[in-house]
Formats: C-alpha cells, structure tokens, sequence
C-alpha cells in the first residue's frame, strides 16, 4: 500500500491543541494489562493486538516528532518516523484488528482511551490516504448516493410499498402507513440501509410499532441513512459531511425528535460525534429506537405479551450503544416485557464483549477471516447461554452474528430488538 | 551545603518545572468541550473513575491480574514514601530508629513489587514485546531509588550515593513515560469525563 497523501497533515493531528489527546498520548505506562480485554488477542493469543501495542504506534510517532527524548535520543523512548514501514503496520494494527469497541479503555489501568488513539491513528492514516479500500469504497457511496449501500430511490420506495401494504395487511387498517417526506412530525426515523436492502422486516417491525404507539412519524427518502462509516475510516470531513445531511434533513422537515435505528455506530457518529464534527448542538432531541421504544412502553402507548416469546433469548449489547453510549437498562426493560425467558450473557452490558462486527471490520473484506476468529468469543458467549434467539440493537451486530451463527453452528435466531417487540405486541 | 545536595536541588527544579509545565499546559488546554446532549452527571463519573473503576471489583484489567495489581499499588506506594521522605531529608529531618525501620518495611515492600514487576517485564513474552529501554529504565531508577532509601535511612550507604540516585530519578521524570506522575491524573480525569457525559458511568445500579 502506498502513501498517496499527505504526512505532514498527518502529523499535524497529534499536534493538535486538545487536552484528551494530549492526555492519552502521554499516558500509556506499556503494563500490558490490556491484552486480556481484546477480543483480537484473546482469540489468537498474538502479541501484535494487545491494545497497548495500537496506542502505542500512535503515540511512538507523537513521541518522535513532539517530545524531547523521542527527537534527541529516539532509541532510548521507541519514537518512530512516520514512514511507509510503520504506515503499513498502522494500516494492520489500527483497521485491521480493532472494532474500536472501548473494552480496553475501560479497564486499562491508567485510564488510557486507547479506542479515542485508535481513531486518531485512523484520521492520520485516511489523511494519508491509506484507508482500506472497500470501507473506504463504503464511504464514497454514501457521500455519492446519500447511503452507504447506494440504494436507489425507486428501490427504496418499492420496497417501502409493499412493506405498507404488509403493514395494513397485518394490523388489519388500511389508513396505517408508513410516512414518507412528512413535515411537521414529532420524529424523523432513519434506517440502516441493510434494511431495506436486506432485512426489510425490521422495518415493518418498527412502523407496526410506530403504528400501535400512535406516533407522528416519517421517514425521509432523501436522507435515511443512519450510518457513518466515516467515523471509522478516520475521515473528519466526511463524517461531518453525512451527519451534515442528517442534521439538515431534520431542519428540513422540521421534525422535534431524531430517532436513530437499531445501529450501534451509526447511533454514536451521529448523537455522540455529530455535533462536535458540525461545532454546534442539535437544536432538537437525538434519541436510539432503543430509548423510544422503552418510552412507548413506560407511558403505556404499547403493550407486549411475552407469551408471544416463549424462546429463551439472550442479548447481545452493542458496544457502542453500551460502552459508549450509556443505554444499559432500556434494551433489558423492553426484554423483559417481550419475551418469557430473558437471560443474560456472561459478561454483559458495559464489560460485554464486541461481537467482531464493529470497527468499520464487516465493510472490510480483507480482514474477514480475522474477524470471524475475534467472533469465537461472542459463540461461545451465546452456546453458554443456552439461548435459542439472540436479539441485538445493531444491524451491524446482526450481520456478523448472521455470518457467526452460519460458521460456527450455533443454530440460533438473530433478531433486531422491534422485531422481538413487533411479535409480542398487543393491539388493541 | 555539599556538592551532591545542590545537584539533587537542582534536580528537583528541573523535574518540578517540568510537571508543572505538563500541568499547566493541560490546563490551559481547558476541559473537554462537547456540544452533544449530555445525559450523564460529570462530577459522579469523574469520582468513579479515580474510585470503582481502579478496584478490583470493577477492573477487569486488576481482578484478572491481582498479583500485578496488588504489586502495582504497593510499588507506588513505596515510590511516594521515598519521594516524602526525599523532602525531609532535603530538610535535614531525620527520622527515629523506629520510624526508620517502619519506614524500611514498605520501602522494601515497595522495592520487590519494582523488583518482582521487572522480571515479569523481562521474561514474559507479550510485556517483553511491549517494552522499550524507556520502561526497563524507568522501573530500575524507581526501584533503586527505594532500595537506597532503605540503605540510607538505616546509614549503610554514604548519602552522596543516596542524593546521586534521587538527582537521576528526578533527572529522568520528565524524559520518558514517569511523566503519568501528572498524566495518570489527567487520564482518569478524562476518562471519568467521557463516560460520565455519556451516562456509561458510573454504571447502572442493576449492574
């Protein structure tokens, strides 16, 4: 892989004025202790993915350029010329073996935000023009087509058709629809656009509950697409520019709230980074379907029958949602409701470990064989459980427990958290 | 004053100068900015993080590796002993026989958790692969330093030798990765910030 742009910006980002950089680029004490939280390493017991060894090549180059031992006596400190050599290793280290899921931050021993350095090391990289061409591929086709799949949208609509007639086929009321391009509603709802490429059902799954609720709800044909895999690749500007469109969009149909879909990164880039990518607040409320559902349920707007779920079901948290994200209660209030036999996996909520998926890892082709090993954990997660469905707020997660469930025969159901909710809803 | 006293003074700016460089220069860089909807409480989450999240109970990274840890905490507690009793030796206090040999005893305890900490750095394969001459460096001079406290206050090494261990210990603080003495701090701090503006910490009480 070649170098194709420009080193000298990529420095300049650990030269940056910012107190969380600094912090974390001076912090690591290289104990190791790290090791045994990585989903990488536990898998294959190789010593290049203990997370310290990712905060370290970041903060190796820092040391080189922006510190007196690293210029003066570079042995003495391990500080590195950025170069192709150590570009190449970055490029492996920091795509390659990290879903940036946050479980090594969260129990290193200092304190070190060793998936903030990761993503540093991911900006200076896309600035020198080494991200991984497929989740690189994956993040031009949002920023040409407006998602990341590049649906058309006529295949969009079609889909979104059928899906209403199926929706007033079920509930058995021709007036129940699913909105599109509506102004003036209380909550624009986006999608991962797996659904309607892939997993139409959870779409239906969520406006048969938008339905049952009474919601004032819309989707928008122009931009839905909750996802940024932007902030994987590292590219600031583009992450800004789709969560631009995001924010605009609300702005546009002047909808109150933003209800981001069951995606764990797509969740965090737009709720969590977006504002800080556009330098501004959202003059209006970003919640995850996740919250909103477990809203319709406390107030009363629906009501579920777990008998309709008589399976034992496991929960997969996603980490960004989790870890990162802070929302632990609600998925397991809106389980215990939907279905009869809940049962935790081991660890779970904020100590969970990532399924593999994350990271940008399922856009990236290259590294597939890898992230089906780092998976072996979240397998033996769930044969523990004894579970037979698996339910997950991701279509991230979802998508690599798919493949996860057919590589490693776990014969289990994979299912969104809607779709477990739209099966045990009463209507009344 | 003798010749080794104003070298470890002198030492002692240089290191004190400089951790107050990387102070300042932290504050001045201000706290984290976020223009996201808070939903956490800061000041709760910056509490856990110095607190919960370092125990056992809650850190992965302590209750899988509790020798380490435990080692860990002992060694730096012995490291800031050395570092107190380094003021009031620099004062000309001395300490009674008793509290000398009180004092010898963590010291010592501190000096073989180093000791114990470097040997596990030098033989276990996946810390070995982690380490630079940085870390072998900085553990010996911390270590050493606690071993020559211990000599220096039961008066079985000249205090040249005790004052020259201090000077290149205080010498090397701000060069290599002893400078967590201002840093660890700040991490926690910002970790603390982080997860508590997100609501991730502290964790939920059905946690």
């Amino acid at each position: 892989m070649k170098i194709n742009g420009n080193t000298e910006k990529a420095l300049a980002i650990l030269d940056r004025r910012d107190g969380r950089l600094q912090t974390h680029l001076n912090s690591c004490v290289r104990c190791g202790l790290c090791a045994e939280s990585c989903i990488f390493y536990l898998s294959s017991n190789d010593e290049r993915y203990i997370p310290a060894k990712k905060v370290d090549i970041v903060s190796s180059i820092y040391r080189r350029y922006n510190t007196l031992a690293g210029r003066l006596v570079p042995g003495l400190v391990n500080a590195r010329n950025l170069d192709k050599a150590v570009a190449e290793e970055m490029v492996d280290l920091l795509y390659g073996s990290c879903t940036m899921c946050g479980r090594c931050t969260s129990h290193c021993s200092i304190g070190v935000d060793i998936s903030y350095l990761v993503s540093v090391g991911r900006s200076m990289l896309s600035e020198m023009g080494m991200v991984p061409a497929s989740l690189q591929s994956t993040v031009d086709a949002a920023i040409k087509t407006g998602n990341n799949m590049g649906i058309p949208e006529e295949d969009l609509l079609d889909t979104l058709e059928w899906l209403e007639e199926d929706l007033q086929d079920e509930v058995d009321d021709r007036e129940a629809a699913i909105p599109l391009n509506k102004s003036n509603v209380n909550i624009l709802y986006t999608l991962n656009p797996r659904e309607p490429k892939f997993f139409p059902l959870s779409i239906s799954a969520m406006a048969k509950i938008f339905y049952a609720a009474g919601e004032s709800w819309t989707l928008s044909t122009r931009m839905y697409d909750v996802t940024n895999y932007a902030y994987y690749s590292g590219n600031l500007d583009e992450a800004r520019e789709i969560a631009r469109r995001l924010r605009d969009e609300m702005h546009e149909l002047k909808a109150k709230t933003c209800v981001l879909a069951e995606c764990g990164h797509g969740s965090r880039s737009f709720r969590w980074e977006g504002p800080n990518y556009l330098q501004g607040s959202y003059p209006f409320e970003t919640i995850t379907s996740v919250e909103l559902i477990s809203r319709y349920l406390r107030e009363g707007r629906i009501k579920l029958d777990p008998t309709l779920n008589k399976e034992r079901t496991t929960l997969h948290d996603p980490c960004n949602l989790v870890r990162s994200g802070g929302i632990f209660e609600e998925q397991r209030y809106i389980l215990k409701n939907a279905v009869s036999d809940f049962v935790e996996m081991n660890p779970y909520g904020y100590d969970n470990y990532c399924c593999g998926g994350g990271g940008g890892q399922l856009a990236m082709s290259e590294y597939g064989e890898r992230r089906l090993k780092a998976g072996e954990l979240k397998v033996k997660q769930i044969k523990d459980t004894g579970a037979l469905t698996v339910v997950t707020p991701c279509h991230n997660c979802v998508d690599q427990l798919m493949q996860l469930n057919q590589v490693y025969k776990m014969n289990v159901k994979i299912k969104t958290l809607a779709e477990v909710v739209a099966d045990a809803l009463v209507l009344e | 004053m003798d010749w080794y006293i104003i070298v470890s003074i002198a030492a002692l700016l240089v290191c004190l100068f400089s951790c107050l460089y990387h102070f300042t220069r932290l504050i001045r860089l201000g706290s984290p900015g976020d223009f996201s909807q808070r939903t956490g409480n800061i000041n709760r989450a910056v509490r856990y993080s110095f607190t919960g999240a370092m125990s056992p109970g809650k850190k992965e990274s302590a209750f899988m590796h509790l020798p380490t840890y435990t080692a860990g905490l002992v060694y730096h507690t012995g490291t800031f002993l050395a570092i107190i009793l380094f003021f009031f030796i620099l004062a000309g206090l001395e300490a009674g026989t008793v509290a000398a040999y009180v004092f010898s005893a963590f010291l010592l305890a501190g000096a073989l958790s180093g000791t114990g900490i470097l040997i596990k750095r030098m033989t276990v394969s996946k810390l070995r692969s982690l380490s630079c001459t940085d870390d072998y460096i900085s553990n010996i001079l911390v270590t050493a330093f606690q071993y020559i406290s211990i000599l220096n206050l039961t008066g079985l090494v000249p205090e040249a030798i005790y004052f020259i261990t201090a000077s290149l210990l205080l010498l090397y603080v701000p060069l290599g990765k002893l400078r967590h003495l201002v840093y660890f701090f700040a991490a926690r701090y910002q970790l603390g910030f982080f997860y508590g503006w997100r609501n991730a910490w502290p964790p939920s009480k059905n946690y």
